[in-house]
């Protein structure tokens, strides 16, 4: 299953060292939405590219879906003493 | 066949226990002589089923740099990446799908920087195996007075 959903936090310190910050839900279904079109246009195009390079274009279109779909539950956080900043797919 | 088993089996036709029940049992016996034998690996580890090691989910890396290191004041900065074992498993799948040529060329240039590795003589199955044993991996890196930086890389 790809990711739907990306969950970014941002925090960073104000003036007198309180933390603030956001926290927003990005809709990856829209992109990948969004994306799509792009996708199927460029499909015969990698296809051709493939055959030009003597690779197999099922496997590689097999292989892009096994990564994009294996990008749920990554998690990213970096923490520096100003801004912590973490996102999260699900 | 061991007495336990045999005992399992007669249990089962004698309709003192459900298939299930017997099923449970039998995994559960075969976990235990699987660990008194000292061969519970993560490759033969069956999931869930109990006396089994269970399999690793993710790879994390987890960096803390001083602020010698990073330039920035106030404290260490700290990075925390967890990868799914899936994502490491599909970006081997691309490296199978790397042209001969380029292998080829791959392998002049480790070579040519004195490093003795054929990728061609890699195969998918061999880089299957060693992800599968990755959850033994744990790389701890800690930097002297000079560097203060901590690298753990490890699976969970």
């Amino acid at each position: 299953m790809i990711p739907w959903g990306a969950s970014v936090r941002v925090q960073w310190r104000n003036r007198t060292g309180r933390r603030r910050g956001f926290w927003i839900w990005v809709p990856l279904f829209l992109v990948w939405l969004v994306l799509l079109p792009v996708v199927l246009v460029l499909f015969p195009v990698v296809a051709l590219g493939c055959l030009f390079v003597h690779l197999n274009a099922v496997r590689l279109y097999g292989t892009a879906w096994g990564i994009v779909s294996s990008l749920r539950k990554t998690l990213v956080e970096v923490d520096t003493p100003e801004v912590r900043v973490c996102v999260r797919l699900a | 066949m061991g007495d336990e088993r045999r005992q399992v089996l007669e249990m089962l036709a004698a309709g003192k226990i459900s298939a299930d029940e017997a099923e449970r049992l039998l995994t559960a016996l075969e976990g235990g002589a699987r660990d008194g034998a000292g061969g519970a690996t993560a490759g033969s580890a069956s999931g869930g089923a109990p006396g089994t090691k269970a399999r690793p989910k993710y790879l994390r890396v987890l960096v803390e740099a001083d602020e010698s290191m990073t330039g920035l004041k106030g404290g260490t900065t700290t990075v925390n990446v967890r990868v799914p074992m899936q994502l490491l498993r599909a970006g081997v799948r691309l490296a199978g799908l790397i042209p001969q040529q380029a292998h080829d060329q791959l392998d002049a240039a480790f070579s040519k920087h004195g490093v003795p590795l054929t990728l061609s003589q890699i195969k998918p199955e061999n880089l299957e195996e060693l992800i599968d044993h990755l959850d033994d991996l744990t790389v701890d890196v800690e930097g002297k007075d000079g560097n203060p930086m901590k690298v753990k890389v490890f699976c969970e």
